[in-house]
This record gives structure tokens, C-alpha cells and sequence, in this order.
């Protein structure tokens, strides 16, 4: 199956400030009484230390360094007036609405005292109470990074003009799923980057699209990219703003690369006055563990509705959605281009309270950022999410790119317009289900995206995705048959309704749409392969074959399509060329399940246990699969390995709790392992499963006579006898007590 | 009083330079250039308009202008205009301004101002900002500043800025004086650095 979403990825342009009235309130004579004359060492540095230095110093983003008194000498009166307006330290969000980590916003104690030791002449004051100035680094923060990125070529960015908005790809060379604990970005050039944005393009879409040119970058403020086959969503913030340090994730959230996955970083370059050159690196750090905890990206739009008349000075655009689960609200991402003025972002509550979830009064493109919550914000099912967007196309609006202002719509370039609210929600775990709760808030999301317009591909197409993963084959069928109306060609969706199609049951439609598709795009290897699987899955060896061996012509490093061959060669007999296929796959993708797997059961039948058991832990260590474990519980117990096998088998019936054969099988290795009474527990739990099996019943009285208890020994062959009066293993053992 | 007087005087653009001691016939200096030699002349007789531009190595929004500054010169190159790059800034030094030429480019006329006769005598207050002189005689000897400030409207303070000039004030400037019209004044302050002057 296939499927698409679509990753718009903000990008930016111009600055702010906003004027203050603050000081006028302040208590400036208890400031003044309480800590004597305003200097320096005793509290400027302190001030520009903890707010400032970060991006002012040598090599920094900032213009200029302040680091020393001789810097903040320098550009004292200027600090005042940046910090007065709040146009510096760059912070966009309106204090109590919204408790943000890592907030850069100056106290008003702290703008008083740089307003006063501005207008006392800047003294420097003692230097024993001179703080020592932070040092900053030029190497990784957190050390060498498990593995770099580097941007292929350097982009040269002009003197002047405006900005640049640029999307280099960055392959990712790995042969193994890696999980990334930690990301730092090394722009390259700090003081032309305004910020960036990392994009997982999981199907390498941007640069198959982009074949001779993509090492130059991609222009463009926003993106699409392809999601690939499986339900992936965007799952974490990956952004980066001139002060960000290392970007580290919370423990147990690190973030996937798969091989074949490339990494787009969306870059946004203001020129500085001379010719400058940018190439970013990039620095990923591994977890050895998988994620335990899966966010996912929400996002409140209106685009369709942008439509701002000229001179239209207050145009609102406004989005809610109501969420189906439990969730915590991690971080928030408002992006608009330069007509945006106040973004209100709030959730109702299904008790009717209000809780702000963010707000920005001066909305300014050039000073965008993520902003996490200092502690997860709980919303609980059926809270609705609300965004409400402002925008001034005035003559007024000085950021406004049209002069003079013209009617202006939604669109990727800087003159066109954007309303977005990007959320990272962690779902809480569903009760009494093992559905993945992401699914429900995909289908809320995209469902409200069909009520602002039916006809969104998108939408409809992921949707349908979410109804075929849940087994809801036949409204996914309605919502492809939707979009193919208007796009009866798409190869992508034909395909895809080939699946919903054999999901129930149609498997001759199926097949029919699989071959449209190929008839539409002979090429195109997710039908080719689907159609092969189909054929395969039906019995039809030959043809399938014949599509498999077709499409490893065109595509030989499909390691799927290796396994589903060796596949084949195991369904009609051929182990060797079996053997040689699932290696081939596993050589290609040593993280490949389902290789592993088939291969570790012919290993296993070919009695090379130990290969077995260490294709079967290489299989456990990508999924945690009920098949693996028993396979591999059975090797155990064939090889004598009595406390592993259960071990194996107690992972099968946790993974399975309705299944009798896990249960069946603890109580034959308890038995053998002379611990009867768990042995008739485990027998018993079978048979409380499915009380109709006369085999079960026979063992659970050879388990009682073994343990002494001759009568229920007794009862049990009889109920045997009764539900199969033939069981001859039954008759004996109840003659024999 | 008598601050608001020359308030207005500086705003209508009527101070007159006088460099040469007429009494003396001695010429002083306007600065030095990055050689350490002192400049005495800022245009060669016949020149119509002297455009000073002033600058400061470290002031982002001063650098940001550099290009917009070399465009003015090249527009005018060809009609009896000079162009100065004037560094007023204390601390400013001949080498910093070479490393800062080699960053952004050559310019012929280079002026260091650390005495701020310029800026004194125009009023600036900020990098960048710009001048325009004119002589009052054909020996170029004798100026008078007819416009001062902003360069365009692209900033309209810092961090509140245009992603492009709607009106280019000092180019406007400059055409009314090669037109020998009234020269129009700008229509906002300048925005950018404050000029660093002696502790």
C-alpha cells in the first residue's frame, strides 16, 4: 500500500519590534536603592551573558560580539533600543499565553537595568565582580556525531537582493534503521542563515524529482514531500534558529532514518551586504533503542480561504479541529509569510475552559521558531483545537512584499501567503486496544481538511489510507474512487485502490487496478510489485514470478522484492534459490524482517540451528513478531534450551493473548521441565480459550497423572472421549490409570 | 533657544562648510585616508555634488547598504558625482577598514573621520547615513551640505524593515541637485548604528 501526505515546510522572511510601556511602571528607585549603581561586572554582563553572548560572539550568528565591557560599550545605546522594543532577544510570544521552555524574553528588571546604566554613561564598575564570560566552541557540542551530513555544494549567496529560500538534500548513507537521539546543525555561514528546517523525505521523492540539479538545492519556501508506503507521519520538530544548540529528544522519542531515507534541510539566507558562502553540515547521534513513545505532527490550516483584498488591513482566516483522543501538546510551530500580524492558537475544553496554547501579537516571518512547552500540555478527547490568524495587506504593513498591496492568495513564494499551525502531540495509548491512537488523530486531521474542501487530494487519499489500515476496505474504496474521478490516471491511486480492493476480498479488481495502473505507467514498481504479491498471495506462482523477475530488472536492489521471490521459490519447492534470494535481500537490508525470517526457517529446517536462532535475534531485534518468537521458542526447545524457549513462548502469549498455541506450548516445556502445576495453569488457560480441542484435554490429564491427581486425570480423558470418542490416545491413558 | 535654531538650520539643509581659513589660506583636513595621509579635497574643480557615505565596519545594516551604495555610485558615476565612504567611528582603524573593503569590496574614496569634522558639520547621527555637498564655488573648496539622512526607506527602525525600498531618498537627492532643483529632505530618520564618538 501507498500513501501520501504532505509536508508543508515553512519558510520566512523579515523583522519586528514592538513598543514597550513597561519601564514606565517600573519601581525604577527600589531597583536602583536595592542594588546600587548599574554596572557592568555587576549587572549587565550578567544579562548579556545569559541572553546574549549565545549568538553574539566570534563566529556566532549575531553581527558583533558581546563579550567583554568594551563590546557592551560599543553598542550600549543600541542595546537599549533593541531591548526596549523586544525586538531583541528575538521572542514573538505574548507572555502568559502559553508557558514555553526556554523562553528568551528579558524581564522588565532586567530592561531597567540597561536602561539605566545606558543613560549613566555605561560605567564598567569593579572588575573584582567581573563574571567570567561564557565560551562557546566551535566543535560539536556533544561531541564527534555517529554520523555527518554535508550539504554537496556550497551555495554562494549574493551581496544583496532579497532572501533565499533553498532545500538541499542530504543522502543519507546507512545500510540499518537508525534511531536519532540528537541532531546539531553547523549552517555553515551563521550570519546569512535566518533559520532551518529538516524534512525526512522517506522515499528520496524531492530528489528523484529533482535528478541533475538537486546538489545545488531546491528553491522554494515550502515542500512536499512523499511519505512512502507505510502510515510514517511527521513526527518531531526538526527545526533550527541562529542560538539552537543541539537538538535533542526527549528519552524514549528518538526520531527513525531508514536506509534510502534523505534528509531535506529547508534553509532560509538573508544577504549580509558582501558575497557569502553557505554549506551546512549536519551531525546525527544513534540511540541503540527504538522509540517507546510516538509523537506525530497536527497541523490547523485555511489556505483555501486566503483571498486578502489590497489594503485589507485585518483579514482573518480561522481553522479548528476537535481532537478524537487523549493527547499532550509538546510544541507548537505558527508559520505565516509577511502579511501575518497576530496568530491566536487556543484549545476549548470539553468542560468549556479556555486554554491558550499560544499567541503572537507581531507576527514576524524572520524571527519564526518552534516553541516547546515547558511541560506537556494535556488536552483530553474532544477538546477542539483553534487557530485564528490576522493579516494586514496595508500600505501600513512595512514587511508587506507588494507596494502597492495587491490582492494576495495562498501560494509557496514570498509574495503569496501562508496559514499554518503546526502542533507535536504525543497520543495517549488507546483503552482496551492495541490500535495505534495516531491513526484516529490522522483521520480527525484529514477529515477536517474534506470539510474546507472535499476535493483535497491529499486528504482524501490519506484518509482512505487510514480506512485501509484500519480494515475499513470499503469506504477506502469510495474515497480512492473519489479522487480518481478527478484524476482517473494517477498511478498512486490506482494502485492503492488495487489493495483496498483485495483487502476485501475483490482480489480479480484488484488485479484489474494493479494493471491499470501498469498500463498507465509501465514503470511504476509499487503496482508491479503489489500486483506480484497479489498473484503470489492467489497461487498464481508463474506470473508472479515473471512480475517479480520484471521488476528486479528494472529496480536489483529491491530487497523486498528478493524476499517475496525467495518467497516463492519456498512456496514450489526450490530452498536453494530460496536460500540465495532472502540472502540476497538480507545483504541489500540487514534489517529486513521478513528475509531474516523466511531465511532463519530454512536454516531451521535444514537443522543449522545456530544460523536459526541468529537470523531470528537479528529478525526480533526490527520487531517484535509473535512468529519470531515462536520459531525461535521452538529452536530453543528442540536444541534443549528449556528456560529460554519459555521465555520465547511467554513473549508469544503476551503478543497473543487470545491464542491457545502459546499457552499449549508453556505448558509442554513446564511439563518438561518437571513443573507440573504450571504446566496444567498454561493447559488450562488453552483450554479456557477454546474448551473443544479433545487433543488438549488428553494432555491436561497425562499433565494431572504425571502430577499425581488421578481423578482429574480421569475427568479430563473423558471429556476428550467425549468430544472425540475416537481418540485412541485419550482411551489409553484412561485404561492405564 | 539657540539648540532648536540650528535644529532647524541643520533640517533645512543651509550650514555652510568652510574648510579653507580664508584668512590664513591654509587648508585643513577633512580626515585621513587608509594610508594615514590627511584629505584636504573631496572633489576636483567642476564637480557638481560630493555624496558622502557614512559607514561603519561592524554596524550590520551599515554593511547591508554597501550594495545599494556602489548601485548610487555606478547610476552616477558618469554626471560630476564623488562619492566618499566616510568611517566616523572611534576605534575605526586603517587596517580594520582594508579587512573591511577586502570583505566588501574596493572603493576609491576612503575617508576616516575619528574627529568628526564631517559629522559634525552634516549632523549624522547614525551609520549609515548620507550627505550631500555642494561647492558654493568652482575651486570645489567651499561646500554646503544640502541634504543629510537616510538613505531609503527600507528600515524604519531596526528590526521593522522592508523587504525592499518603496522611496530612495538620498537618489532623489541627488537628482534634484544635478537638476539644480529645490533639494527634497528625507521623509524619515535614518536607522542603524549610533557613531561612536570620543570617550
Amino acid at each position: 500500500m501507498t500513501r501520501r501526505s504532505a509536508n508543508h515546510l515553512p519558510v520566512t522572511l523579515l523583522g519586528t519590534a514592538a513598543l514597550l510601556t513597561l519601564l514606565a511602571q517600573l519601581p525604577h528607585a527600589r531597583v536602583r536603592a536595592a542594588t546600587g549603581p548599574v554596572t557592568f561586572n555587576r549587572q549587565i554582563a550578567p544579562i548579556l551573558y545569559n541572553h546574549c553572548s549565545g549568538c553574539h560572539h566570534p563566529g556566532g550568528s549575531g553581527p558583533f560580539s558581546l563579550l567583554s565591557y568594551a563590546d557592551a560599550k560599543r553598542w550600549g545605546t543600541t542595546i537599549r533600543t533593541v531591548t526596549q522594543t523586544h525586538y531583541m532577544p528575538p521572542w514573538l510570544p505574548e507572555p502568559g499565553f502559553g508557558n514555553f521552555a526556554d523562553s528568551r524574553r528579558l524581564s522588565d528588571e532586567d530592561l531597567s537595568l540597561i536602561k539605566m546604566w545606558v543613560e549613566a554613561g555605561m560605567p564598567e564598575g569593579e572588575s573584582a565582580e567581573t563574571p567570567k564570560p561564557p565560551i562557546f566552541s566551535k566543535d560539536w557540542q556533544l561531541g564527534p556525531p555517529d554520523l555527518i551530513l554535508r550539504v554537496e555544494s556550497p551555495l554562494q549567496v549574493p551581496a544583496s537582493g532579497t532572501d533565499l529560500f533553498r532545500n538541499f538534500i542530504l543522502p543519507v548513507p546507512i545500510t540499518q534503521t537508525r534511531y536519532i537521539r540528537a541532531m546539531e546543525i553547523k549552517p555553515g555561514a551563521p550570519r546569512v542563515v535566518h533559520h532551518a528546517n529538516v524534512l525526512i523525505d522517506r522515499t528520496a521523492s524531492l530528489r528523484r524529482q529533482h535528478p541533475n540539479d538537486w546538489k545545488q538545492g531546491i528553491p522554494g519556501m515550502e515542500l512536499t514531500v512523499d511519505s512512502g508506503e507505510s502510515f510514517d507521519p511527521d513526527s518531531h520538530f526538526l527545526f533550527w534558529k541562529p542560538d539552537s544548540p543541539a537538538l535533542i529528544e526527549p528519552s524514549g522519542m528518538p526520531w527513525r532514518l531508514d536506509p534510502g531515507n534523505d534528509l531535506i534541510l529547508n534553509m532560509h539566507l538573508k544577504p549580509t551586504g558582501k558575497p557569502e558562502t553557505v554549506q551546512a553540515t549536519v551531525g546525527l547521534y544513534f540511540s541503540d533503542k527504538p522509540a517507546t513513545a510516538h509523537p506525530m505532527l497536527l497541523q490547523l490550516e485555511h489556505d483555501s480561504a486566503l483571498d486578502i483584498p489590497a489594503g485589507d488591513a485585518a483579514f482573518v482566516i480561522e481553522d479548528h479541529l476537535k481532537l478524537p483522543i487523549d493527547v499532550d501538546v509538546l510544541g507548537v510551530y505558527p508559520h505565516a509569510h509577511y502579511l501575518g500580524k497576530k496568530m491566536e492558537a487556543y484549545a476549548i475544553l470539553p468542560n468549556g475552559a479556555k486554554k491558550w496554547l499560544i499567541l503572537i501579537r507581531d507576527w514576524d516571518i524572520d524571527r519564526q521558531s518552534v516553541y516547546r512547552f515547558q511541560s506537556p500540555v494535556f488536552l483530553p478527547k474532544n477538546s477542539v483545537l483553534y487557530m485564528r490568524y490576522t493579516y494586514d495587506n496595508s500600505k501600513a504593513n512595512i514587511r508587506n512584499p507588494n507596494s502597492p498591496p495587491i490582492r494576495v492568495k495562498a501560494g509557496n513564494r514570498s509574495v503569496d501567503e501562508m496559514g499554518h499551525l503546526w502542533l507535536q502531540v504525543l497520543p495517549h495509548a488507546l483503552p482496551n486496544s492495541n490500535q495505534d491512537p495516531r491513526l484516529l488523530l490522522e483521520q480527525a486531521w484529514m477529515q477536517n481538511n474534506l470539510r474546507k474542501d472535499p476535493d483535497d487530494h491529499t486528504a482524501l487519499y490519506n484518509l482512505a489510507s487510514v480506512e485501509t489500515i484500519s480494515g475499513d476496505y470499503t469506504s477506502a474504496e469510495t474515497l480512492y474512487r473519489r479522487v480518481l474521478a478527478r484524476t482517473p490516471d494517477d498511478v498512486r491511486t490506482l494502485t492503492a485502490l488495487g489493495t483496498a480492493l483485495d483487502g476485501a476480498g475483490n482480489w480479480q479488481q484488484a488485479q484489474a487496478e494493479y494493471q491499470k495502473a501498469l498500463t498507465a505507467d509501465p514503470e511504476n514498481t509499487d503496482a508491479r510489485f503489489d500486483l506480484a504479491h497479489l498473484e503470489f498471495k492467489h497461487g498464481s506462482y508463474a506470473e508472479a514470478e515473471e512480475e517479480y523477475r520484471r521488476l528486479l530488472v528494472e529496480t536489483p536492489k529491491d530487497a523486498s522484492a528478493h524476499n517475496e521471490l525467495g518467497a516463492i521459490f519456498s512456496a514450489t519447492n526450490r530452498p536453494t534459490d530460496a536460500q540465495h534470494e532472502f540472502e540476497t535481500a538480507i545483504a541489500l537490508d540487514p534489517g529486513n524482517f521478513d528475509a531474516l525470517y523466511n531465511l532463519a526457517g530454512i536454516e531451521a529446517d535444514n537443522s543449522n540451528l545456530p544460523r536459526a536462532t541468529e537470523l531470528l535475534q537479528q529478525a526480533l531485534k526490527q520487531k517484535d513478531d509473535p512468529d519470531a518468537h515462536q520459531l525461535l521458542g521452538n529452536i530453543y526447545a528442540q536444541s534443549g534450551m528449556l528456560a529460554d524457549a519459555l521465555e520465547q513462548f511467554k513473549a508469544v502469549q503476551l503478543l497473543r493473548p487470545h491464542d491457545t498455541v502459546p499457552h499449549r506450548q508453556l505448558a509442554q516445556i513446564y511439563s518438561q521441565m518437571g513443573q507440573l502445576p504450571d504446566a496444567i495453569s498454561e493447559q488450562s488457560a488453552a483450554l479456557a480459550i477454546d474448551p473443544g480441542n479433545a487433543d488438549d484435554w488428553n494432555n491436561l490429564g497425562v499433565f494431572h497423572a504425571r502430577n499425581g491427581d488421578k481423578a482429574s486425570a480421569r475427568k479430563a480423558f473423558e471429556r476428550a472421549l467425549t468430544l472425540n470418542p475416537q481418540h485412541t490416545a485419550a482411551r489409553a491413558n484412561l485404561a492405564r490409570l | 533657544m539657540r539648540h532648536s535654531f540650528f535644529m532647524v538650520l541643520a533640517l533645512a539643509c543651509v550650514s555652510t562648510i568652510a574648510l579653507v581659513s580664508h584668512a590664513q589660506r591654509v587648508p585643513l583636513a577633512y580626515g585621513y585616508n587608509i594610508n594615514g595621509q590627511p584629505v584636504t579635497r573631496l572633489a576636483a574643480p567642476g564637480s557638481e555634488a560630493i555624496v558622502l557615505f557614512f559607514v561603519a565596519s561592524d554596524c550590520p545594516i551599515s554593511n547591508r547598504y554597501i550594495p545599494e551604495l556602489r548601485r548610487l555610485e555606478k547610476s552616477f558615476a558618469a554626471q560630476r558625482v564623488s562619492f566618499w565612504f566616510v568611517y566616523p567611528n572611534v576605534g575605526e582603524t586603517p587596517e580594520g577598514v582594508r579587512q573591511h573593503e577586502t570583505a566588501y569590496g574596493p572603493e576609491a574614496n576612503i575617508l576616516l573621520d575619528p574627529h568628526h569634522q564631517l559629522v559634525d558639520l552634516t549632523h549624522v547621527t547614525v551609520t549609515p547615513e548620507s550627505a550631500i555637498l555642494v561647492p558654493e564655488h568652482a575651486d570645489a573648496e567651499t561646500l554646503r551640505t544640502v541634504y543629510h539622512g537616510r538613505i531609503d526607506d527600507r528600515y524604519l527602525q531596526i528590526g521593522r524593515e522592508r523587504p525592499s525600498a518603496t522611496q530612495h531618498d538620498l537618489e532623489r537627492a541627488i537628482a534634484d541637485v544635478l537638476q539644480h532643483r529645490s533639494v527634497q529632505q528625507p521623509d524619515g530618520p535614518a536607522v542603524g548604528c549610533g557613531i561612536i564618538g570620543q570617550p
